[in-house]
Order: structure tokens, then C-alpha cells, then sequence
């Protein structure tokens, strides 16, 4: 695959796929950071651009839980218009997904 | 790269923004390279795996730009967000310049224009009782009421076309935006 369709196509699904961890269980960006690295293969400096972003447009939210270890960890949680954007982002992607699918199955 | 060098260069590379959400931002960063030394990382790991420093607050200063465009359309806005784009490299300067400037060029000569028709209505408006005689003082005034008029529809009618020159330039940069594209690819910082 062409490497400019896999970063668009990652870049497409990351809002997605931080919207899914956190609808799951709230998390601290590098608990997220971690797993999507691990997951699909980005890089862990992207995660707080986006968490920015997402809590610039209310998808997310943050709070401060005290640490064992160090200092207080900021977790995320979705916002109700978080879990609205992944309900409807969810639905999109296995609509596209699916279409997708059907079309490369006919092709061999 | 050590732990201190990465913040210093995303320090550097953030000092044009407010000092408290560049601090914020940090704060971020300090905490993760945190996390990844109790989770038995190097430093050096930690940065490579976050990726280029430079880059990263090229991405957080645009989203900073573009959200502040959407949240207060103002000149000073609408420079930052444009800024933001270039700076990130997501337009191609050189291909869109013959393009950009025109239009911009077409934009402030509208506004000027603007801004000469209301004055000439004023001035009209104003002189008008001192140089007519009984019914040319009110043609004169509703005249340079009427200039003005022009002036000021021509004016916001230009400003509409702004923010939409500016929305349209924000949108292709969204679009080309290579925000994710080197942290998506961390190889060449990790070997």
C-alpha cells in the first residue's frame, strides 16, 4: 500500500479509535498513547495533539487522580457529546468498512 | 535525545504561545517521559518513540491557530490561522502563492474602496447644508447617506468574501494537513 493512503487512513481512524479506548474506561494519555502505538502503529507524540483537540471541540474531558508513583495522572473521559460522536463515527466506519469489503472481495 | 533536550526544543518551539498553555502542553510531556521511565523505558526511547520535538509543536500551535479562527473571527484570528497552516508546511507556499495573492490583493482593494465610498458619502453628507440652496441641501444629504450606505455594504459584503477566503484556505490546509504524517512514521527517529 502506497505510504500516503496508510497515514491518511490511520490519521482517519485515530479520533476513532481514542473515542473507543475511553468508551471502554477512562485513561491517561500515556496508558492511550501506549496501547494505540502498539495497536496501529503511530507514534506516542501524536496522542496529545489530538487529546488536545478533542477536548477543544468537548469530546473529552479531563480530570487529576493522585499516583502512587509520581506526580497526579490527568485522565480523560468522554463527554456526552463524546459518546454521541463515537456512537455515530462507530456506525460510519462499518457502513464504509462494509462498502469497502464488499468491493475488494469482487476483486482478486 | 535526553529528556531535557526534547522539552527544551518543544519549549522553543512553543514560545510564541501564551505561556500558560505552552506550560500546559510541557506539563504533558514531562509526565509522559515520567511514565515511560517507571514503565522501565530510557529516555532516549521515550523521545524517540514521541517523535520530533519541532514538529509537534508546529501541530499543537496550528490547532491552537485553527481553533481561535472558529471560536473569534477577527483580523488577528484569521492571520494566526493562515500562519498556523503555512507554518505546518501543509500548503505548498509556491504553487498557491499565484493564486493567494490576487485574491487577497482583490480583497483589500474592496475594502479600501469600501472605506473611500463611506468617507465621500460623509463628506457629502456634511458639506451638503453649506454648499446647496433649499431642496439641493436635502438631495446632497440623502445623497451622501446613500454613498455611505454603499460603502458600508460594500465593505461588509468584503469581509463576508474574507472569512470565506480564510475558511476556504483553512479547510485545504485541514485537508493536506500532514499533522499526523511524521509521527506516524517514527522510524526514522527511533533508529
Amino acid at each position: 500500500m502506497p505510504e500516503a493512503v496508510q497515514v491518511q487512513l490511520k490519521r482517519g481512524v485515530l479520533e476513532l479509535c481514542v473515542l473507543a479506548l475511553l468508551s471502554k474506561a477512562d485513561a491517561y494519555a500515556y496508558d492511550i498513547a501506549s496501547r494505540l502505538a502498539a495497536g496501529i502503529d503511530m507514534g506516542e507524540g501524536t496522542i496529545y495533539p489530538l487529546m488536545r483537540r478533542m477536548q477543544a471541540d468537548g469530546l473529552v474531558d479531563t480530570y487529576l487522580v493522585e499516583s502512587s508513583a509520581g506526580p497526579p495522572r490527568k485522565y480523560y473521559k468522554l463527554t456526552q457529546t463524546g459518546q454521541t460522536s463515537f456512537t455515530a463515527q462507530k456506525a460510519e466506519w462499518h457502513a464504509f468498512s462494509t462498502a469497502v469489503d464488499d468491493i475488494l472481495g469482487g476483486v482478486k | 535525545m535526553s529528556r531535557q533536550a526534547f522539552l527544551n526544543r518543544l519549549r522553543e518551539g512553543l514560545r510564541d504561545m501564551p505561556a500558560g498553555a505552552a506550560d500546559d502542553i510541557i506539563a504533558d510531556y514531562e509526565a509522559h517521559f515520567a511514565e515511560g521511565e517507571a514503565a522501565g523505558r530510557t529516555e532516549a526511547e521515550v523521545a524517540a518513540a514521541l517523535g520530533d520535538p519541532g514538529r509537534l509543536a508546529r501541530e499543537l500551535k496550528a490547532e491552537a491557530g485553527l481553533k481561535q479562527w472558529e471560536v473569534q473571527r477577527n483580523p488577528s484570528a484569521a492571520a494566526g490561522a493562515v500562519f498556523a497552516v503555512l507554518g505546518l508546511g501543509a500548503i505548498d507556499v509556491l504553487i498557491l502563492l499565484p493564486i493567494l495573492l490576487p485574491i487577497a490583493g482583490v480583497l483589500f482593494g474592496l475594502a479600501i474602496a469600501g472605506v473611500a465610498l463611506f468617507g465621500v458619502g460623509g463628506f457629502v453628507f456634511a458639506i451638503g447644508p453649506f454648499v446647496g440652496t433649499g431642496r439641493d441641501i436635502g438631495a446632497a444629504m440623502l445623497a451622501g447617506v446613500g454613498v455611505m450606505a454603499g460603502g458600508l455594504s460594500l465593505g461588509s459584503l468584503t469581509a463576508l468574501a474574507t472569512i470565506g477566503f480564510v475558511n476556504a484556505l483553512v479547510w485545504y490546509g485541514r485537508l493536506h494537513l500532514r499533522l499526523l504524517k511524521p509521527a506516524l512514521e517514527p522510524t526514522e527517529a527511533r533508529s
